[in-house]
């Protein structure tokens, strides 16, 4: 029907209008939860940044059909904020469309994807704010694209969160020069307010 | 008109309505040269220079714009040098929306409280000392941000640090110290708009510092801190230099020299009163909220916003929200300009039509820019929003000159606090809550913008009419005189302090457009020669 085809041409041509949203930006929702992670950290646990470390594990599921892995190609494990730490943060906020979702922002390892048990040992970061925190692995096709996950917690992310006790970024040594340079600056606009007031009142004489 | 030179009434500005009100210099005959005195520019009977030399560093007057300027250049850097550091520090001290946005609010409400005591001040110790009092003693307040370690540390410091924004008032005073004041309103005009642009160069300055201080092998949580010594360091130098280099008056320092008793020191009271209840005191202290306002409250937010909506790296965030700031340079100066430009031909109707058109302008461009979902639109937005929010200050001081003679110091500060309240407003209104996304934010303080620039509308002067009323009719009424002098009781005009009145009323003849020649004499007005 004549109809029918001008509907299909105008949406391609909304469609190449709405360029970036249209390319089929993957949704969190269509991943294939695939991957079984478990991490050292016990739910509730702190780790100093800088200082403590953490392993994870990762292997596929199972009891997933044997070929479903066929296309998986690399792995991205990465350090991910829990919902008490997105609160009131629109900057850390979940969304189901991956390009603009902001749940994962620090990469722990980058690997080749592999089915039998993968682990890796990573210490915490110094740039790692702090928060609380769960773990997700990413795998991802030959094209790049996303096609499934695994969590270290449940789908209601409640379980297995463990915290970061991070650095404070403060240092003696910056502690101590900004006292000098403080004291230096209220020291100088006073010996000069005194200068010239003994100045002036000695002319006055 | 009067036989000698200089005296009331033989002023020639403004009769013809073609010269501007701003104007780069005054020509011999209108204020008569100091032949006497040994200055590298034309100075009058005051040793008030005459011309803006705007590249000149000449001692003593061009010496004060720059030193002038440039201390206000550098508080704005400081006040708003935490801004395009948002997105590191709020990991840094695990802050939430509402944290940043009352930093926000604090950052600006610290100087309305500062600029009112700093007007006392200048009066007692002089510009120069108010000004290297508050750049040196808030200084340290800069270097304490490398102690802050929680939120309410975060907060109380951008408060402190906001108080240097006293430094507008000086830079203010001490120009009308050294420049005559037909040439004030450019000059001041310029010193203002140049001292704000620090608001956008600080957002170039402190990602680029950061990254340097991270190459060099800081973490960033301690990289940030660093970086906050810079601003710090340029408080102590500036305040050194206008300690050693600066001078309070054109002949000297105010401790060295005898104050001559030439300025009879009007009533602080009756000036209040007289600012409190004109109208158009209040029109205009709510309407700079919405220009200088907003234009805090972005500087405050733009960075992060980028930074945020569009995946930007910090320093690319950085150099997109300077362009906002630094849109000062020209943009204050251009709303002047055309200020001017359309009083000449239409008078003060010109002068409020402008800055309505502007300030809207803005406003409606704050909406798209907030709306916006594409990268290059958000710019494009973002920069006529600037251009319009920044034009409407200019035009803002372009009109506050006439409001009142008397009391133009407190309406010109009461003016000023009106932005910083209004700046303080938007943000605890639009970007301090997690109702909504800061593009939403935007897009609301973008409507807020147009509702509060009507009031405009309501500004009528007797003698030169309204947007949408034309001048009165009536003789006696529709007299800048009358205006001017119905500020003074019976028996203060009898001691004549209302004389300054009568001249400013003459001179501001020119706010009537292509209408000066049909002015027909007022009747019952003051004699101008005893």
């Amino acid at each position: 029907m004549a109809s029918s085809r001008i509907l299909f041409v105008v949406s391609i041509l909304l469609c190449s209008f709405a360029m970036h949203s249209c390319y089929a930006s993957e949704l969190f929702s269509n991943l294939k939860k695939s991957i079984l992670v478990t991490s050292s950290a016990k739910h509730g646990q702190v780790l100093k940044s800088g200082e403590a470390n953490i392993t994870v594990t990762w292997s596929f599921n199972k009891t997933f059909p044997a070929g479903a892995d066929s296309t998986y190609k690399t792995v991205k494990v990465k350090l991910c904020y829990a919902p008490i730490s997105q609160k009131d943060r629109g900057w850390r906020k979940t969304k189901d469309e991956l390009k603009k979702d902001r749940t994962c922002q620090h990469k722990i390892v980058k690997r080749k994807y592999e089915a039998s048990k993968n682990s890796v040992t990573w210490t915490i970061e110094r740039d790692i704010p702090k928060a609380t925190y769960f773990v997700r692995v990413y795998v991802f096709n030959a094209e790049d694209k996303e096609v499934a996950y695994g969590q270290t917690t449940n789908t209601a992310k409640k379980t297995n969160l463990f915290e970061v006790e991070a650095i404070t970024g403060r240092h003696a040594s910056l502690d101590i020069a900004s006292v000098c340079f403080s004291v230096f600056s209220i020291v100088s606009l006073a010996g000069f307010f005194y200068l010239e007031k003994r100045k002036g009142s000695s002319q006055q004489k | 008109m009067g036989d000698t030179e200089g005296s009331p009434g033989s002023s020639m500005h403004g009769v013809t309505g073609r010269e501007p009100v701003l104007a780069f210099a005054v020509a011999s005959p209108i204020v008569p040269t100091d032949t006497t005195a040994k200055f590298d520019l034309p100075v009058d009977s005051e040793h008030k220079a005459k011309v803006f030399k705007l590249f000149s560093f000449a001692n003593p007057h061009m010496r004060t714009f720059h030193l002038s300027w440039i201390s206000f250049f550098t508080c704005f850097v400081s006040t708003f040098a935490a801004a395009p550091l948002v997105p590191i520090i709020r990991d840094n001290l695990n802050l939430t929306k509402g944290d940043i946005g009352n930093a926000g609010v604090a950052s600006v409400s610290g100087s309305i409280f500062s600029r009112l005591v700093m007007g006392a001040v200048c009066d007692l110790l002089g510009p120069r000392y108010g000004c290297a009092f508050v750049i040196m003693l808030t200084a340290p307040t800069v270097f304490c941000m490398s102690f802050v370690s929680s939120a309410s540390g975060y907060i109380a410091v951008r408060f402190m640090i906001g108080f240097s924004l006293a430094t507008f008032v000086t830079c203010q005073y001490w120009m009308s110290t050294m420049f005559n004041s037909k040439i004030i309103g450019l000059v001041n005009g310029t010193a203002a708009g140049w001292g704000n642009m620090g608001g956008g160069a600080t957002q170039l300055i402190m990602p680029i510092l950061f990254e340097v201080i991270q190459k060099f092998g800081a973490t960033p949580f301690t990289a940030w801190r660093i970086a906050f010594f810079i601003p710090g360091w340029l408080h102590v130098i500036m305040g050194i230099m206008v300690l050693t280099l600066g001078q309070d008056l054109p002949d000297g320092n105010l401790g060295a020299l005898q104050k001559t008793g030439e300025v009879s020191k009007d009533k602080f009271s009756k000036v209040l009163w007289y600012a409190a209840t004109n109208y158009r005191t209040w029109v205009f202290v709510l309407l700079y909220g919405y220009s200088m306002g907003v234009e805090l409250s972005t500087d405050n937010v733009i960075a992060e916003y980028f930074f945020d909506r569009f995946d930007l790296k910090l320093h690319t965030a950085g150099i997109i929200a300077a362009t906002f700031g630094m849109a000062n340079f020209v943009a204050r100066p251009f709303g002047g300009y055309i200020s001017d430009l359309a009083a000449r031909r239409f008078g003060m109707r010109g002068r409020l039509w402008t800055l309505w058109i502007l300030q809207t302008m803005g406003g409606v461009f704050c909406i798209l820019l907030g709306a916006s979902k594409s990268l290059p639109i958000a710019v494009a937005m973002m920069i006529i929003f600037s251009v319009g929010a920044q034009a409407a200050c200019g035009a803002t001081f372009g009109i506050i000159p006439f409001i009142s003679r008397r009391s133009l110091g407190i309406i010109s500060g009461m003016t000023g606090a009106g932005g910083n309240f209004g700046s303080g407003l938007t943000q605890l209104l639009f970007f301090t809550s997690s109702q909504f996304s800061t593009g939403t934010g935007l897009s609301y303080m973008g409507i807020m913008i147009v509702c509060c620039t009507l009031p405009v509308t309501l500004v009528h002067f007797p003698q030169w009419g309204s947007m949408f009323l034309p001048a009165t009719k009536d003789v006696v009424k529709g007299s800048e005189e009358h205006y001017y002098t119905s500020e003074w009781t019976e028996e203060e005009m009898k001691k004549g302090m209302h004389q300054g009145s009568v001249r400013f009323a003459e001179n501001s003849r020119s706010e009537r457009g292509r209408r000066i020649a049909s002015i027909p004499t007022p009747p019952n007005v003051t004699p101008n020669h005893v």
